[in-house]
């Protein structure tokens, strides 16, 4: 049931990637290098890398505007998201989509989409569309507590459902959408109970225990595989800092954070890696320099890149 | 020539692109073997191409739309059918943020080959939800391409390279156009975007019509004819891209013009046609442009209310008649 | 105390003038008596001078402007003395104002592609608009053919003003021209003699003439005709800036000598542009030559406000008969133009049989 030691040392390292590639972030946009705002995925990194674990290249995922760290799971290339989110031309998307906009459709990462719910109905068809070409691909799509609540939400699982799509429904719930505690806007507690008013199994775990998350997602896209449809993966998780850039999240009572600040999903796998005596201290700190070093060269890639020209803004508007 | 509807026109592009391109499907509402499509364009598909490839779908357009958008960027060329025109508004996102702006978002790195057929237009009494045209919404959406053919010999060349096109494509059809007859030739053809067609060949005045105003334009100029005045018909059948040349260059020709569409006067099709017209053309005009139109209204139901609210051939020759001097 | 520099009235008909060249800045200071601009009226260039010292504090009229006579120049103040509040005249709206035009774009442009001014069209379209076919039908009635522009010359200076006076004398003056023609045998004796020119000779002729036929020595003013005392004659004198007509004062009173003498120094200030206001001012006759240019006879324009003008023409060794015998004799041609508002037919001729007379015996003219 464990995954392979190769796999367990890549999801530490891609953990750690996030988490630094994020705090990195944070820092830029404090010098005044990110143009509009971040939405930080720092805190939820279990639960992109416990799905991503169990998805191949030619997988799909779906992303929010919450999307770094999926992105960085399905192995998007740190340069290039870091020089997107500094709207340089070098980024993935010639500096036209920015944080809320990644994308890399040569590893399956369909799209970050900046409409809550929005990319729900889009992971639909990237299944409908395994389905009739007749593959073994499967979709992952990503979305918040927030999301539940939009028709896309609803239209998109009960059509997945009927048609027994390969889709595996993530659902992030950190509680918060935007400054909106989930308690304010929907009577039930664990948003996966709503699978069953599709008709599809629904579960929920500790998001911020990667391999509880690897083990849902492990099932689900086995049950995908054997065109038996979709599940909705419910996965509590809490963001460290706030909605956005701007936001100090005020509106989250200091216990609550505290709290969840204790169950950091990557010290918990350090531990757990020592404990399994999968790693040595010696390699977790190498690994942990490692990906410092991997950091530096994206942001510095990304400072050094120029600027789209002006007359790019014309261009890709039509195929 | 043999005489076909513009539905059977439709339907035969559908198969011969579907037989062509094994990518292409079909999804919508009621568009499989139970009903054949509410306009009954996918009649006989489903029971060809099989269940799969011509699919019923919940009654959910955002679903609808998104996932042809989700099978469109991962190599598939989805027809979406959207039941009315009016409906596209519960896909608002998926067409206007989504299909539309994917290519542009993500620097070029993909397309969004997929076609939205709907129905636009009123003229059966089934009012203010199901007779709208709402052409203008889409031409004002980069990304999406908006096609609005009059004609059967029109209908199918264009529907064939909107399948064909790797861009989104809304394809306005026209509730009442789907049982009139015209020529469509029995060897495969396909009609380029981005082309009008001069439907009748005049000298005192240009109109310019879309969808069933065109035929409503035409009879007009049977009338105008015997008074005299020699009309111009020109019919964009694209309005993304719009052929401005064909349009302007009648406009020198004739130095009057009247555009007509059937939707809302403000900010409609023909105002767009018109700030074209007169940025490029202005020293060509003799009148001012004239535009008719639907009044601001939402259309209704009784047939005297309705009948007042599309235009007609009496307005157009009135329209006409104010310009030609 | 400010003191206004105004453009003069430098003759009576003066209306405008205008500014060639100003020798003083602004803020300049200024001497009394000082030239501070120099204007042009009426084909004369004149100096204003400073009517007191000071600053010459303000200009409102730079080079090449217009300016009616009694229009503000400049103004000179004392060294801290304020500028004061000018109530500049506002130029009024010229009478006429081009009124708006109601016509369609394509009868605008086509138009325009002719040079065609859309005041003069008629429209037919809604409100009276003008529309293309009536600027078709206008440019097929009024335009049949019209050739090619080479070069075009605005008419300014000293050419505009002459161009408005031929105009003026010939629209008020009806133009009656009497030809005779003159045996100069004897002229040309004399011509040898003293070292004058012809055209001396014909002046004091002239002058001569006029004292014994004073009618062509007036000026018509409203209904009355004013016969002058003077006899000042003008020549018409070409320049490369265009004709002027220096005037020899009192030219009965003068010897031939004197006129020659005077002529000839009018005509070099002439060449080189220094005509003085007092040079071209009060003439009351005027004599025109062409003969050097090989006219024969033609028919002069009056210099306003002139009663009458001599045409002289070219003198050619022709074939007379004198005493039924056929003799070569140097012939010229006299045209005299007159107003016939003064003067008929009679009176004039016997005018011209009289210079003719004078210059077939010039005898009293020495002296």
């Amino acid at each position: 049931m464990n995954p392979p030691r190769e796999k367990l040392v890549e999801m530490y390292r891609k953990m750690l990637e996030i988490r630094q590639f994020e705090e990195k972030v944070y820092e830029l946009y404090g010098q005044n290098l990110v143009p509009g705002t971040i939405h930080l995925y720092a805190g939820q990194e279990a639960v992109a890398v416990g799905v991503c674990a169990n998805l191949r290249r030619e997988d799909y995922i779906v992303s929010t505007h919450r999307g770094h760290g999926h992105c960085i799971a399905k192995g998007a290339d740190l340069k290039r998201v870091m020089a997107e989110i500094l709207g340089k031309k070098t980024g993935y998307c010639k500096g036209k989509g920015g944080s809320m906009h990644i994308a890399d459709f040569s590893i399956g990462i369909l799209g970050a989409t900046g409409v809550v719910g929005a990319g729900i109905p889009i992971a639909v068809g990237a299944g409908l569309s395994i389905k009739l070409r007749g593959t073994d691909q499967v979709v992952a799509c990503f979305f918040g507590d927030g999301a539940s609540n939009q028709g896309t939400f609803h239209e998109g699982i009960n059509m997945a459902a009927i048609w027994r799509l390969p889709v595996l429904f993530v659902c992030e719930n950190n509680l918060y959408a935007m400054g909106t505690r989930q308690s304010r806007v929907m009577l039930i507690e664990n948003i996966a109970e709503r699978a069953s008013a599709y008709g599809i199994p629904g579960v929920t775990v500790d998001g911020n225990d990667v391999l509880a998350v690897y083990e849902a997602a492990e099932k689900a896209v086995e049950r995908a595989k054997r065109g038996e449809g979709p599940t909705l993966i419910e996965c509590k998780t809490y963001r460290h800092k706030g909605h956005s850039r701007m936001d100090p999240a005020t509106y989250r009572p200091k216990e609550e954070v505290e709290f969840w600040l204790k169950k950091d999903p990557i010290p918990r796998f350090r531990n757990k890696l020592s404990e399994m005596n999968v790693l040595s201290e010696e390699e977790l700190r190498e690994i942990e320099t490692e990906v410092s070093r991997k950091i530096e060269e994206a942001v510095k890639f990304a400072l050094e890149s120029p600027y789209p020209e002006p007359e790019e803004a014309l261009k890709d508007v039509y195929a | 020539m043999r005489e076909i509807s513009y539905r059977d026109a439709l339907r035969e592009a559908l198969r011969e692109e579907m037989l062509r391109d094994p990518t292409v499907f079909l999804l919508g509402e009621d568009i499989g073997r139970y009903w054949g499509g509410a306009f009954k364009v996918t009649k006989g598909l489903a029971e060809e191409f099989g269940d799969e490839r011509v699919r019923d779908t919940p009654i959910s357009e955002s679903a609808i739309v998104g996932a042809a958008v989700g099978a469109a960027i991962t190599g598939m060329r989805p027809v979406a059918e959207i039941m009315f025109g009016d409906l596209t508004t519960l896909a608002m996102d998926q067409i206007a943020n989504q299909a539309a702006k994917i290519r542009y978002m993500f620097g070029g790195q993909t397309k969004v080959p997929l076609v939205i057929r709907t129905p636009f237009g009123g003229g059966v009494n089934i009012a203010a939800h199901h007779s709208q045209c709402l052409e203008a919404w889409f031409m004002h959406v980069p990304g999406l391409q908006v096609a609005v053919p009059s004609t059967p010999y029109d209908a199918k060349g264009l529907l064939k390279t909107a399948i064909r096109n790797d861009n989104p494509v809304i394809f306005c059809e026209h509730k009442l156009l789907y049982p009139i007859t015209g020529p469509v030739p029995e060897e495969e053809y396909t009609l380029p975007f981005g082309e009008a067609d001069i439907k009748r060949e005049g000298s005192d005045v240009t109109i310019v019509a879309t969808l069933y105003m065109v035929h409503k334009a035409l009879n007009a100029t049977e009338k105008l004819e015997e008074e005299g005045i020699s009309a111009e018909v020109v019919d964009p059948r694209t309005l993304v891209p719009l052929d401005k040349e064909t349009i302007i260059n009648s406009v020198k020709k004739t130095g009057r013009v009247v555009i007509v569409s059937e939707d809302c006067k403000t900010a409609g099709v023909s105002a767009e046609i018109a700030a074209v017209i007169a940025e490029e053309a202005l020293d060509y005009l003799d009148a001012p442009i004239k535009r008719v139109a639907n009044p601001d209204v939402p259309i209704p139901f009784s047939p005297p209310l309705e009948n007042f609210v599309i235009p007609d051939e009496n307005r157009i020759i009135e329209a006409v008649k104010q310009v030609v001097y | 105390m400010a003191v206004k520099i105004v453009m003069p009235r430098l003759s009576l008909t003066m209306k405008t003038g205008s500014v060639v060249r100003w020798y003083k800045g602004e803020g300049d200071k200024v001497e009394k008596g000082e030239p501070i601009v120099e204007v042009l009226t009426e084909k004369v260039t004149y100096d204003i001078e400073a009517p007191e010292s000071g600053i010459l504090r303000k200009i409102y009229a730079k080079e090449g402007d217009e300016v009616p006579v009694n229009g503000l120049l400049a103004i000179i103040t004392k060294p801290d003395e304020p500028l004061p509040e000018i109530e500049v005249e506002k130029e009024k709206p010229k009478v006429g104002v081009k009124k708006r035009v109601l016509a369609s774009p394509a009868a605008k442009r086509l138009a325009r592609e002719h040079g065609i001014d859309l005041t003069q069209i008629v429209g037919t379209g809604p409100e009276g608009r003008i529309i293309e076919a009536d600027v078709r039908r206008y440019i097929e009635e009024k335009l049949k053919y019209k050739p090619k522009v080479r070069e075009v010359i605005p008419l300014t200076g000293i050419k505009k003003v002459s161009a408005e006076r031929v105009a003026r004398s010939t629209r008020e003056a009806p133009h009656c021209t009497l030809c005779m023609e003159v045996d100069m045998t004897q002229t040309a004796r004399l011509k040898e003699t003293l070292d004058v020119s012809y055209t001396d000779i014909i002046v004091k002729a002239v002058a001569h003439a006029l004292k014994e036929h004073r009618i062509l020595n007036s000026t018509l003013e409203g209904d009355k005709i004013k016969v002058f005392e003077e006899i000042n004659i003008g020549v018409a004198t070409a320049t490369p800036q265009g004709l002027v007509v220096p005037v020899v004062k009192n030219a009965d009173k003068k010897s031939l000598s004197e006129i020659s003498a005077e002529i000839k120094a009018l005509a070099k200030k002439a060449r080189e542009g220094k005509l003085e206001q007092n040079d071209v001012l009060g003439g009351t006759f005027t004599v025109t030559n062409l003969g050097m240019y090989g006219v024969e006879f033609f028919t002069p324009i009056i210099n306003p406000p002139e009663a009458a003008i001599l045409g002289v023409g070219k003198i050619v060794q022709k074939p007379v008969v004198e005493e039924n015998e056929v003799k070569v004799k140097p012939m010229m041609m006299l045209s005299l133009s007159f107003d016939h508002r003064i003067v008929d037919g009679a009176p004039a001729a016997q005018f011209l049989a009289r210079i003719k007379e004078i210059l077939e015996n010039p005898s009293v003219l020495s002296g």
